[in-house]
């Protein structure tokens, strides 16, 4: 045969100017929520809430659901869920404060010290997963037990002061009524994005997240992807509990207890799936911004407070619903080839896949 | 529990022996190893403080603990048995307990037909849960996580609504007495039970006699547990297999509002808190007692003993003086330990059921 | 079409000598051999269960052989693991799709080497490579498109791609035309053929003979896990010896006694023009008491669906079902099984049959207990395994009694208990899906005296196979499906010469240019 074979090529065109449509789309529609619900917002303030001071407020307090969200955005890459973010960030957050103010450590050495520890607990909760065979929800809850402990063994019942001017003019410092430290979460997000995007270990965790045994057969390892997953994960976590130290006035054993839902939050948001192997870095910054215009937006009309998790909540599941409405409409359209029932037969097998396994691993 | 493999192999098919399961040998082990530990840490503890023998200061509080964190691990296990999970466990309780505040300050009910406004209450959320898995095919922990941001949320705003200093006060005839009462206040003529069981304690024990009695000799509790064990085969053997997760759900919902109703009893008062610190005590009971992670299999016995064991070593090391926060630590250390003696089980029951082909 | 080339016999590029593979309970390689040939289409054939999947995932570094040798250009390998196999040239195309639907078509291609630089993927590297194997194939796809948006026959020839993307000598395509429609086959078998001119060993697995005749050179036969026939030149073989050495003494079928149906009152099952929302289009066939009905067809003709829309889980879309004359709606299986005493032995047993985690007694009573409970939905321990014991009796499942967990049985005794279930309901309608896939000869014979036995006792049976001989030595009737549709309902005589050739005319007879193009529309009009 020597022309080039063209398969149902018109077809294919308009698959992938709807999948192409579609994944602008979550990002587009969440840019578009942030905006007009930015804008309602300031508009309704009166115009208080674009001041300088407003700005940076709003900016200072995105900057830690961004990075959590962010690191737990790495390991649903990978198809795996780490319970332990709020802990173990909670932990290397008094960590980091009780090396300062107890020990009198310089900053830079505590600094170091938390993201290290980080990324070192990180690699456990991964090599852990990896060791037990067992999904990560219940190896991340184990320690993020045991991290609780830890935390209130080094906070007590004491709110601890790090006391170095140097990092807390660090996290009040701001360019352009921008706060440094968001543009550092930034810096991360954008990292984490071109490391998923064009970096092989982070193109190899994306396909072990998404057919691990495809990835397997293509000689990935699947135990290395968790493990990364896991130990970026823990080097985010370290971040944020370092950009905690310097924007709180003080840190305790309460740091990181509702760290949970945000985290899982802005990825869900953003457009992850859970099964793993496709995740959207900008989808999980937009979602937390946007979460935080709900805490904005209570404040400004004195709400309380628990109207931020209930509507967080409630978000988080008519996003997991309707993404997963979508999802079966989607597959029902994607199969253009009724010719051949192996083709349903597939379907439902990847389906089934994709519940069983999720449901069996999450037990 | 000690029906040797040996023995029917031997004797054939021919009669009909009393069923024991096989595959609850190891987990009757397992059991049989919690017990030995819990008895080694009571002997320890007491002998280095013999307060801890004390009927009224450690005895009761800590079978009224246990009483709370069995029915919640029960709760757990439920949709354990179907290989999900519940993460809104506490907060289903705390949802379940605003019903029965309501219905004892603003309805002015008993005692009784409160908690039954509340045990429905969990019920329902359960079952909307439930439903809601089972209808989107969404993972069980993010719907559930969800659920319990909703739940905080919502509890919170009726607290900060209709109350005013975050709790009901109201208590209705006999709350008081329930607290405190123990068997010794239930007298058959002069026999009287001993004064360090309370009658807390007996909520429990009925909660695991009627999930007991669900799981093994049921239709319903049978066909939960083959939904966790294989939910394709369940729904094509005739298994409604969407009745039973919402089910599962429900049951865990009402076990959940059981377990909210212990603790307010306990703690004297309905407040919008009950149940934040059940998340972590729910998976510690079934798990440490062998309820499998992946469903098809639970034990209620189990869930009670690593309920036991839990809330003895904090009440040990409260009583040394070593401070609640290490607590966390050792527990954290010891559900790693169990982990690893589940993938061990678990691998070796794969190894057994490995199919020729 | 037979071979058009028959290449001077080369030196062989991959053999593989007495090979030994054994599973608990089951010898599935009893010293099978195969050499592959550079420029040369080998075809694998063989029954169901006769040990070609096992080879091929030894060949693949899956499993490792007990005993045998494996050799590459001559010089002995061991294969540990899919990148060993990778690494000595081999790659394989399975009948799963192996790839990462988030990813692109390029990407995808050249996932087992992504050419990269300090860490970085290279991306005009990767579309360039992925581009030279899509041309090697003549292929021109989107290279950027998500492989979640191309339909099953790209994705597969995009998996062909990728098994060309590392330098392969030894291409394996397991049964790589299952999800294709035939003017897709014929591509794939275009392409197939250009790789072999350019000096690729391939070796094809395939149960459809005719495409084996058409693009094959030479062929190696299993039976029972040995080869009855080792590269044997197919044109010196006609497809009727060939099925002969597959099936063995089998060939003669087994000849059952005959058995009376009684022709009175109206059929214990009957579909009046059924369609589905799965896409089954007129659908109608009757089954009597005491009669078996063989579903004939080839995978994907829509036999398992048309089983599941008889339970409820699938929509029926217009006509009638009607059990024992009247008719019947059936919401699921729950009432299928408790208002029509409808049973369906599913295909896979494993997945779908049994529960291997639990004991036989509760694998066994599951269908009864909403029949045996009690008050407060009690269930009498006694009575289930009264009934578990009676059941592994009268099927002989042999077992260590009834507490012994299903997952410990053999394939056969799995099965048997996947059956036992619905006798214990006391179904009157039972549907068998591909009742002895993965079973043992002897286990087979003994499977189809029970199968017969059933009807003897009066059960209507539906029978879905693919082994002909199955099919030929168990039905009264054989109804052909192709591409949901039913193409003709014969009696069998039991001869399997007339019956096959019936059979196989009514596959490829009727109107092959429609099945060529068209694939059927699976949605209503």
């Amino acid at each position: 045969m020597s022309t080039p074979v063209r398969l149902g090529a018109p077809g294919r065109a308009r698959a992938q100017a709807g999948a192409r449509r579609f994944a602008r789309s979550t990002e587009m529609t969440l840019l578009a929520v942030g905006v007009v619900g930015f804008t309602v917002l300031a508009v309704d303030s009166h115009g208080s809430l674009l001041h300088g001071n407003a700005i940076r407020d709003v900016l200072t307090y995105l900057t830690v659901p961004i990075l959590i969200g962010l690191a737990q955005l790495v390991v649903l890459a990978a198809g795996q869920m780490n319970l332990a973010v709020g802990a173990l960030g909670g932990f290397l957050s008094v960590l980091t404060a009780g090396l300062m103010a107890d020990h009198g450590v310089p900053a830079p050495v505590a600094i170091l010290v938390a993201v290290l520890a980080g990324t070192l607990i990180g690699a456990a909760n991964g090599a852990l997963v990896v060791a037990t065979q067992i999904n990560g929800f219940i190896v991340t809850l184990a320690t993020m037990t045991i991290l609780l402990g830890l935390q209130y063994r080094v906070a007590g019942t004491r709110t601890i002061d790090a006391g170095s001017a140097g990092l807390r003019r660090f996290g009040s410092l701001s360019v352009l009524n921008i706060p440094v430290i968001f543009m550092l979460a930034l810096a991360v997000a954008a990292a984490l994005a071109f490391f998923l995007r064009r970096a092989v270990a982070g193109r190899q965790l994306l396909a072990s997240g998404g057919n691990p045994l495809a990835a397997q057969l293509s000689g990935i390892s699947n135990s290395r992807a968790l493990i990364l997953a896991h130990t970026l994960s823990g080097l985010i976590i370290g971040i944020a509990a370092v950009v905690t130290v310097a924007s709180a006035p003080g840190v305790n054993k309460s740091i990181g207890g509702d760290w949970l839902l945000p985290s899982f939050a802005a990825p869900i948001i953003g457009g992850a799936a859970l099964a793993g192997g496709s995740v959207s870095v900008l989808g999980a910054v937009l979602a937390a911004f946007i979460v935080r215009l709900v805490d904005v937006g209570r404040a400004q009309y004195s709400l309380d407070p628990s109207w931020v998790d209930f509507t967080v909540g409630a978000v988080v599941l008519g996003t997991v619903v309707i993404g997963r409405v979508r999802e079966t409409r989607q597959t029902r359209n994607a199969s253009p080839r009724p010719g051949a029932d192996t083709d349903t037969e597939a379907d439902a097998d990847a389906d089934a896949e994709a519940d069983a396994p999720t449901v069996r691993s999450t037990a | 529990m000690s029906a040797p493999t040996a023995e029917h192999a031997a004797s054939e098919v021919e009669v009909p022996q009393p069923s024991r399961r096989r595959r609850l040998d190891a987990g009757t082990a397992q059991r049989f190893g919690l017990l030995v530990v819990i008895a080694g840490l009571v002997l320890a503890f007491g002998s280095a403080r013999s307060a801890f023998y004390d009927q009224q200061l450690t005895v009761f509080p800590l079978l009224r603990d246990i009483a709370v964190f069995t029915v919640v691990g029960l709760s757990q296990m439920a949709v354990l048995s179907i290989g999900h999970m519940n993460l809104a466990v506490g907060r289903m309780a705390a949802f379940s307990a605003m019903f029965m505040g309501l219905a004892y300050q603003d309805w002015h009910l008993p005692l009784y037909p409160g908690l039954a406004i509340g045990l429905l209450a969990g019920a329902a959320i359960g079952a909307l849960t439930g439903w809601i898995i089972a209808a989107t095919g969404v993972n069980s922990f993010v719907v559930t996580l969800a659920m319990d941001f909703v739940l905080l949320g919502l509890v919170s705003l009726v607290y900060a609504q209709t109350t005013t200093s975050a709790a009901f006060t109201t208590k209705p005839a006999g709350m008081d007495a329930l607290r405190t009462y123990s068997l010794a206040d239930v007298c058959a003529g002069p026999l009287c039970g001993s004064p360090a069981v309370p009658q807390l304690l007996l909520f429990a024990v009925l909660a695991m006699l009627i999930v007991g009695y669900l799981y093994s000799r049921t239709r319903l509790g049978r066909e939960l547990l083959l939904v966790g064990s294989n939910i394709k085969a369940a729904e094509l053997s005739g298994i409604p297999t969407t009745r039973r997760v919402i089910g599962a759900h429900a049951l865990s919902g009402t076990l959940a509002a059981l377990a909210g109703f212990l603790l307010a009893v306990t703690a004297g008062s309905f407040t919008a808190t009950i149940g934040s610190e059940f998340m972590i005590p729910s998976f510690l009971g079934p798990v440490l007692g062998g309820t499998l992670l992946t469903g098809g299999a639970v034990s209620i016995v189990g869930t009670l003993l690593g309920t036991t064991l839990t809330q003895v070593i904090r009440q040990g090391l409260t009583l040394l003086g070593i401070g609640l926060e290490s607590l966390n630590i050792y527990l954290g250390a010891i559900l790693l330990l169990a982990l690893s003696t589940d993938r061990i089980r678990t691998v070796i029951s794969q190894r057994r059921a490995a199919n020729p082909r | 079409m037979t071979a058009e080339t028959s290449p001077s016999p080369a030196a062989p590029v991959l053999s593989a000598e007495r090979l030994v593979k054994t599973f608990p309970g089951v010898r599935a390689l009893d010293g099978a051999t195969l050499t592959l040939r550079a420029g040369s289409v080998h075809a694998l054939l063989g029954e169901n269960g006769a040990g070609k999947s096992t080879l091929i995932k030894i060949l693949t570094g899956f499993h490792r052989p007990d005993s045998g040798n494996l050799a590459v250009d001559g010089a002995g390998v061991a294969l540990h693991s899919a990148t060993d196999a990778v690494r000595a040239g081999i790659a394989v195309v399975h009948q799963e799709r192996n790839l990462i639907p988030e990813f692109s078509v390029a990407e995808n291609i050249t996932l087992r080497q992504v050419p990269a630089t300090r860490g970085l993927v290279d991306r005009d590297a990767v579309r360039t490579r992925a581009q030279r194997c899509l041309d090697l194939l003549g292929l021109d796809l989107d290279l950027d498109a998500p492989v979640k948006s191309l339909s099953v026959a790209q994705m597969q020839l995009v998996e062909i791609a990728k098994a060309l993307s590392t330098d392969s000598r030894v291409l394996l395509l397991d049964e790589p035309t299952s999800a294709l429609t035939l003017a897709e086959a014929d591509r794939l078998f275009d392409i197939v053929r250009r790789l072999r001119d350019q000096g690729t060993a391939v070796l094809l697995v395939s149960h459809k003979l005719e495409e084996v005749f058409a693009v094959c050179d030479t062929v190696t036969v299993l039976r029972d896990g040995a080869s009855v026939l080792e590269a044997a030149p197919l044109a010196e073989h006609t497809r009727d010896d060939v099925i002969a050495l597959m099936v063995g003494r089998a060939h003669d079928a087994a000849r059952l006694a005959p058995r009376p149906i009684p022709a009175d009152g109206p059929p214990a099952l009957e579909l009046d023009r059924v369609c589905t929302a799965s896409g089954h289009r007129d659908i109608s066939l009757s089954v009597r008491r005491g009669e078996i009905v063989g579903l004939y067809g080839l995978v994907g003709a829509g036999r398992t669906e048309l089983a599941k829309a008889l339970l409820g889980l699938d929509r029926v879309l217009s006509g009638e079902i009607r059990v024992h004359g009247s008719v019947a709606r059936i919401r699921d299986v729950r009432q299928a099984l408790n208002t029509y005493r409808i049973g369906y032995v599913p295909e896979n047993r494993k997945e779908e049959g049994v529960f291997l985690d639990q004991t036989l007694t509760t694998n066994i009573a599951v269908t009864v207990w909403t029949r045996i409970r009690r008050a407060l939905g009690y269930v009498p321990r006694r009575r289930e395994r009264e009934l578990a014991v009676e059941y592994t009796q009268r099927l002989g499942i042999r077992s260590s009694g009834p507490d012994q967990l299903a997952g410990n049985l053999s394939g056969g005794n799995q099965q048997k208990v996947s059956l036992a279930k619905w006798l214990a309901a006391r179904t009157e309608i039972l549907i068998i899906d591909e009742p002895t896939v993965g079973i043992d000869v002897r286990t087979k014979a003994a499977f189809h005296q029970l199968i017969w036995q059933l009807a003897a006792d009066g059960l209507a049976i539906l029978l879905i196979t693919s082994d002909l001989p199955e099919m030929v030595t168990l039905a009264d009737r054989i109804a052909v499906m192709r591409d949901f549709r039913i193409t003709g309902t014969l009696a069998n005589d039991h001869d399997y010469e007339t019956a096959s050739r019936a059979v196989i005319g009514l596959i490829h007879g009727a109107d092959p240019a429609k099945s060529r193009n068209q694939p059927h529309s699976r949605r209503p009009a």
